[in-house]
């Protein structure tokens, strides 16, 4: 094993061609990570609330459109939107856009369904208590459900975040220079040690993962222990 | 953007990288269902020579992108390979069965089986073991009480109902070996999204081929979903029959 090639291009790995080129590797990753995580929370958010309020045949719709995200693979959802974007935005739209797009669909999708499954486990008489108090069905769900439900959340929208830094990894079959993509790029150039590499690249991987699950495991412990 | 439909050739690549997707993600599936069962029985175990080797393990291969996994297998571990078992590996030969003919898969089959059972087996031993933690632990010890062996609580009380609160979520770790073994495309592995991505290279017509594999996706975890509902459903299942 010979791990000269990490840290000849460790700064290529960590940072991309930054700052005399765009953003890239490692650094590209988190801010790819960041952004779609951010937006599926919201989304999921509001999707999950929706699933909650709505009662006609729309939930129906929604429900369908959820299902349907969930059923295909990342890797479809990204041609998609790659493909799909600019015709419906009728732009030139970066490939990262793109990625972030698909990635904060995909979370969305998965994270509306924890925020319906934490609403629906708080007991019914919350929503009744404070109807009883003249409280409307929102003010209710912002001042009573969601300051419950939301904390009980916090541990899904973490995990959540976990497979969206393992899931920015596919921004390689479009050519985004995130980390997985800097790697093979490095790996050909330099044609030895791909080995060392992929070792290296599934490390940083790991210490981003692990800290963000350490993170949420954290917050899971005082829920367990009996009040 | 619609247009036409696309030729019978472009169909039948498309078909028949779904045959390989399908028969990926069930070898996978199968292979992973034993190999994670054996890691939560290690995981679970009260010696530590057992239980952190399957922590590492879990952790690893749990917190690593798949892509990369497969990467590392396909490119890293090839190249730390001795020459000859390569050679071996990538040479064609058949087995003749009788009736039909077993083709010895491609390197790209082999690395991607590889890499996406082990990465599946690591989900579906956390699932396993979430089964066997419902279980309450006054159930073994009714068990022992009863006279039963430490052996026999396991096989007839513990497994029995871990296996049925673990059957959902392990469905959903199948429909994620399906879903999966689509980036298996990256290290060329001629399955429905490299098909799909083909196809469109060369018709153009990008809305057909996306869709045509988008729609197969679909159908597919579809009828795992069917599959999953009829188990539920059974008279088997709902009386625990094991």
């Amino acid at each position: 094993m010979d791990f000269s090639v990490i840290s000849d291009n460790l700064s290529y790995f960590l940072i991309g061609a930054y700052p005399n080129g765009p953003l890239g590797g490692a650094a590209l990753t988190l801010v790819l990570s960041l952004f779609s995580g951010v937006i599926s929370a919201i989304l999921g958010l509001l999707l999950g609330i929706a699933l909650v309020m709505i009662r006609s045949k729309v939930r129906w719709v929604l429900l369908g459109v959820l299902g349907f995200l969930r059923a295909i693979p990342v890797l479809m959802l990204i041609f998609w939107s790659y493909f799909l974007l600019p015709i419906v935005f009728n732009v030139d739209v970066p490939a990262l856009a793109t990625v972030v797009c698909a990635l904060s669909l995909i979370g969305g999708a998965y994270l509306a369904h924890s925020v319906y499954a934490g609403i629906s486990s708080l007991p019914a008489g919350q929503w009744a208590a404070g109807k009883a108090l003249g409280l409307g069905t929102w003010q209710v769900l912002r001042l009573i459900i969601l300051p419950q439900a939301l904390p009980m959340m916090l541990p899904s929208f973490l995990n959540q975040w976990i497979s969206l830094i393992k899931d920015t990894s596919l921004a390689y079959v479009i050519g985004v220079g995130e980390l997985s993509f800097v790697a093979t790029q490095v790996s050909n150039r330099v044609m030895v040690h791909p080995t060392e590499i992929y070792l290296f690249v599934a490390l940083v991987y790991f210490v981003f993962c692990s800290s963000l699950d350490l993170i949420a495991n954290r917050l899971i412990k005082p829920k367990a222990q009996p009040r | 953007m619609f247009g036409e439909l696309l030729a019978p050739q472009y169909l039948h690549w498309l078909f028949d990288g779904f045959v390989l997707t399908l028969i990926l993600s069930l070898l996978t599936c199968l292979v992973a269902t034993g190999l994670g069962f054996l890691l939560c029985l290690a995981r679970i175990s009260p010696s530590r020579l057992w239980s952190w080797p399957a922590r590492a393990y879990l952790a690893l291969f749990r917190n690593t992108p798949l892509l990369v996994q497969l990467f590392f297998w396909y490119f890293g571990v090839t190249a730390m390979l001795p020459e000859g078992l390569v050679v071996w590996l990538n040479q064609p030969r058949s087995l003749d069965l009788g009736l039909f003919e077993l083709e010895w898969p491609s390197f790209e089959f082999l690395a991607g089986f590889w890499g996406l059972m082990l990465y599946t087996a690591a989900f579906i031993c956390e699932e396993f073991r979430a089964g066997v933690s419902s279980v309450r632990l006054e159930q073994r010890a009714a068990g022992l009480a009863l006279g039963f062996k430490p052996a026999q609580v396991w096989r007839y009380i513990v497994f029995p109902q871990a296996l049925r609160t673990a059957l959902g979520p392990l469905l959903g770790q199948y429909m994620n070996a399906l879903k999966n073994s689509s980036l298996t495309m990256a290290i060329g592995l001629a399955e429905l999204s490299y098909a799909s991505r083909q196809v469109e290279t060369e018709t153009f017509k990008t809305f057909q081929a996306f869709g045509f594999a988008t729609l197969l996706y679909v159908l597919s975890i579809a009828l795992l979903e069917v599959i999953g509902q009829l188990i539920a459903r059974s008279k088997w299942y709902r009386q625990g029959v094991l």
